[in-house]
């Protein structure tokens, strides 16, 4: 028998942890959500400024986001500064923190959120927005920037949701626009000052900072992390011990994608391209393998098919490690995809493909280049590649949609189900997911009016009739698209309803189970909207004509006219080339020091 | 193919893993430690890696055991045991690992348990009497295939209680080879009804697992007080 007298980890002791959160912990359902303790957790004790990172949902959806795991990493391993987290508590403890006066911590080191410098939250998308005056009120800060003073933490917002920070204006002391990457050591330092109003007023000098309450000329320019392609992608993520979400090593291969699709925001807000060298994604998925004792490694992007070096990244790092699953998160409709995923994990069962509208109309308007022929290609692939199940993502509630389109759904998915049954046989499963489209800030489609829920709702139930019975349909849940459109295109004041909503008692509002419709058709009808409606001061701004609110805020740096050509052209049935392919598109992204980079 | 006998404490954050977690944990260790583990056959392999006695969530212990099939690739039990403590995760300290020749999972016999409850220490002892030497104490578990009486007494027993500031400091022995074996939880809700306290436990901890005859002489030297 061998023993060890020379542990160099952290050990805990037998009074870990405190008595008042370990009567917490002794009620709740799934404790192991509030302790920390993952792998590759770092503990940097005493050290400031001390910065607490917040994704505001569950710990298993918060751990799963490689936004924060990047921000974890830099702040811990490339700057002087220590990062801890804190998730949102669900109900059960919310409750009990409540009654029992207990304030929220942060899983590193068990101490108050509310005694952190810099509290930075990651901002998903508009249904986080509530939970994150509930964690708010759990620590203890102040809900409104207004009212935080000299003790309390400077609470800063970013991710893509802050393409429009109206909606959470009132609640953050600041916002980054863009990749903050290439900036965290300016926050860092400018957090070094004495005061809190000399702290705020250094972060306002930073690039890419919006002080809400403070008068700042101009909107604020989305700022793109130039160094992207030359820095290595996370390689000692924090493992959890939990189940989580997603359990895998993820290795960011691209950032950005120019497929665009006229619908999509991220394809917008993450411009330029930027690819990492091949070499450099085969090194980092070999490290993050060793850190981790993950056994998949998931080569994300908005479009991993289309990074240039796919094909030799799958194949070097499935020879380097010949048991582990490669795996790619989206698939382009064509065969040559489909052979990818074959590729990348011969074992896994089923894949998904996005053709996102039914119609050839439909896709034309929104620039999917995609056709039937290339669509039944792509089906024919899968089932002859092996896999058993297929899965197909729609929209519904589209600009220039009919009934006829979202029939055709249907229609689509009836003949896909033909072609599994034909190559298949009995062993095909086929799904079909469809989601109510929101109009997103920054898109050629940000003032198209949203569908509505009189309209969402009858094609819901369209589709459920015209589906064939043996494919399994799957609708999103219509009340929280409502909320999401309300939101997404907020104005001034469209804080004012968050709040409402949340003291109403609104809350996780992604999870349908949390999901509490009273809440915010109580907080709706108070400030005068129907559910769905854009919320804030002057909406709707499609209608009125006037400037659009988060483009006084926000420059996503493509220009208003390419937006412009890109609607025409959309009423036109006109597509768009991708401009990698060597067109430019004259979205006004490139230029000063920002430039697409592919590999040669 | 050779078996590892692993003895690991679970403190701190570890101790509110489930039992999957946990056996989650302790794979993706000898994962970053490098050790490769043994494989079971069939459409969906699985590593060869087993905790004998699961521990209820929020459960410190001092002295867990692991049996691990590893291949011959991996490590001697020197190399072995440095790798996966660098590997381990805080809260989860491998404390000692020996080579055996075991192949079947070891059968815990009984095993001790401590845990602080809050309330009137004086109602706690005598409930602790009840418990041992009333009405057979008996719990309904409800689960899918039904419902379930068990008569708690049958499998736990030697309930101690010394007073504390605010409780009462409780250890009870379970034992796994007299049928269906009773939760720790079970044991404190039964002894809190009777007591008029709260069911809650603090600070649980299995103080002490004895394995069967046979395999005890196997790995004794793992059932002591932890050294890290």
């Amino acid at each position: 028998m061998l023993d060890s007298s020379t542990a160099s980890r952290h050990v805990f002791q037998e009074d870990w942890p405190p008595d008042e959160l370990e009567d917490l912990l002794a009620r709740v359902v799934r404790p192991g959500r509030y302790v920390g303790g993952e792998f590759n957790l770092r503990r940097k004790p005493g050290i400031r400024p001390r910065i607490v990172l917040s994704y505001p949902d569950a710990y298993e959806v918060g751990i799963s986001n490689p936004g924060l795991q990047i921000l974890y990493e830099l702040v811990n391993d490339r700057t002087p500064a220590a990062a801890e987290r804190a998730y949102c508590p669900l109900p059960d403890m919310a409750d009990l923190m409540r009654a029992r006066g207990v304030r929220l911590w942060s899983l590193e080191s068990a101490e108050p959120v509310a005694a952190c410098d810099l509290w930075g939250f990651t901002l998903p998308h508009e249904l986080a927005c509530t939970n994150v005056l509930e964690m708010l009120d759990l620590a203890g800060v102040p809900l409104h920037a207004a009212e935080r003073g000299e003790g309390d933490p400077i609470v800063m917002g970013g991710g893509p949701a802050v393409a429009d920070p109206w909606p959470l204006a009132a609640f953050f002391d600041a916002f980054f626009i863009g990749e903050v990457e290439g900036r965290m050591a300016a926050i860092v330092e400018a957090l070094g000052a004495q005061t809190r109003a000399e702290r705020l007023a250094n972060l306002a000098a930073v690039p890419g900072v919006w002080l809400p309450h403070a008068a700042q000329a101009g909107p604020v320019e989305r700022q793109v992390f130039t160094d992207f392609a030359c820095t290595p992608p996370v390689e000692r993520p924090l493992v959890p011990l939990v189940e989580a979400v997603h359990d895998r090593v993820v290795i960011e291969v691209m950032r950005g994608c120019t497929a665009g699709c006229r619908f999509c925001q991220a394809g917008i807000w993450y411009r330029p391209v930027r690819e990492r060298p091949v070499d450099m994604v085969v090194a980092a998925a070999e490290r993050a393998l060793a850190a981790t004792g993950y056994d998949e490694v998931s080569l994300v992007s908005l479009s991993s098919c289309d990074y240039s070096g796919i094909d030799e990244a799958v194949r070097r790092i499935r020879a380097l490690r010949p048991g582990i699953r490669v795996s790619l998160p989206s698939l382009r409709i064509d065969s040559a995809a489909t052979s990818l995923a074959g590729l990348a994990a011969e074992q896994r069962g089923s894949v998904t493909l996005a053709p996102e509208a039914a119609t050839q109309e439909l896709r034309e308007r929104l620039n999917k280049r995609v056709d039937e022929a290339q669509f039944d290609e792509a089906v024919r692939a899968v089932f002859s590649g092996g896999f058993t199940g297929l899965k197909l993502y729609f929209m519904i509630g589209l600009p220039g949609e009919s009934d006829d389109d979202v029939v055709g759904i249907a229609a689509m998915a009836a003949a896909a189900a033909r072609r599994a049954k034909e190559i298949a046989r009995g062993r095909a499963r086929l799904s079909v997911s469809v989601s109510s489209y929101v109009p997103k800030p920054h898109t050629p489609f940000e003032l198209e009016p949203f569908a509505g829920e009189a309209t969402l709702r009858r094609r819901q139930a369209l589709l459920r009739e015209a589906m064939p019975r043996h494919v399994r349909l799957s609708l999103h849940h219509l009340e929280s698209s409502l909320v999401e459109a309300t939101l997404a295109r907020g104005g001034p004041g469209a804080d004012r309803l968050v709040e409402d909503a949340w003291r109403r008692g609104a809350r996780f509002d992604s999870w349908t189970e949390h999901f509490d419709e009273a809440a915010w058709r109580g907080a709706a009808a108070a400030a005068g909207l129907a559910l769905g409606d854009p919320a804030g001061e002057g909406a709707p701004w499609g209608e009125t004509g006037s400037m659009a609110p988060w483009h006084a805020i926000v420059d996503a740096r493509v220009t208003p006219a390419f937006l412009e050509e890109e609607r025409r052209r959309a009423a036109e049935r006109a597509t768009t080339a991708d401009c990698r392919d060597g067109v430019c598109v004259s979205c006004g992204v490139c230029g000063a020091g920002v430039e697409m980079e592919v590999l040669a | 193919m050779r078996t590892w006998l692993v003895s690991f404490a679970r403190r701190g954050p570890a101790r509110y893993l489930s039992h999957l977690d946990t056996l989650r944990a302790v794979q993706r260790t000898f994962a970053r430690a490098g050790v490769e583990l043994e494989l079971s056959q069939g459409m969906r392999p699985k590593p060869r890696l087993s905790l004998p006695l699961p521990l209820p969530v929020g459960a410190a212990a001092d002295d867990e055991l692991a049996l691990a099939r590893v291949t011959d690739a991996a490590p001697s039990a020197r190399d072995g045991l440095l790798a996966l403590q660098a590997a381990s995760p805080g809260g989860l300290d491998v404390i000692a690992l020996r080579e055996s020749p075991l192949r079947a999972r070891p059968q815990p016999l009984r095993a001790r348990y401590a845990c602080e409850v809050r309330g009137d220490a004086g109602a706690v002892a005598a409930a602790v009497g009840a418990f041992e030497e009333g009405e057979p104490p008996r719990v309904v578990r409800r689960g899918p295939k039904g419902t379930k009486t068990v008569d708690l007494r049958r499998s736990a027993g030697a309930v101690s209680c010394r007073a504390t500031p605010g409780g009462a400091h409780l250890e009870f022995e379970v034992r796994y080879d007299a049928g269906t074996a009773a939760r720790p939880q079970e044991v404190i809700e039964v002894i809190a009804d009777k007591a008029g306290i709260e069911p809650v436990l603090h600070r649980l901890r299995r103080v002490e697992v004895v394995f069967a005859e046979a395999a005890r002489a196997q790995h004794a030297p793992t059932q002591r007080s932890a050294t890290t």
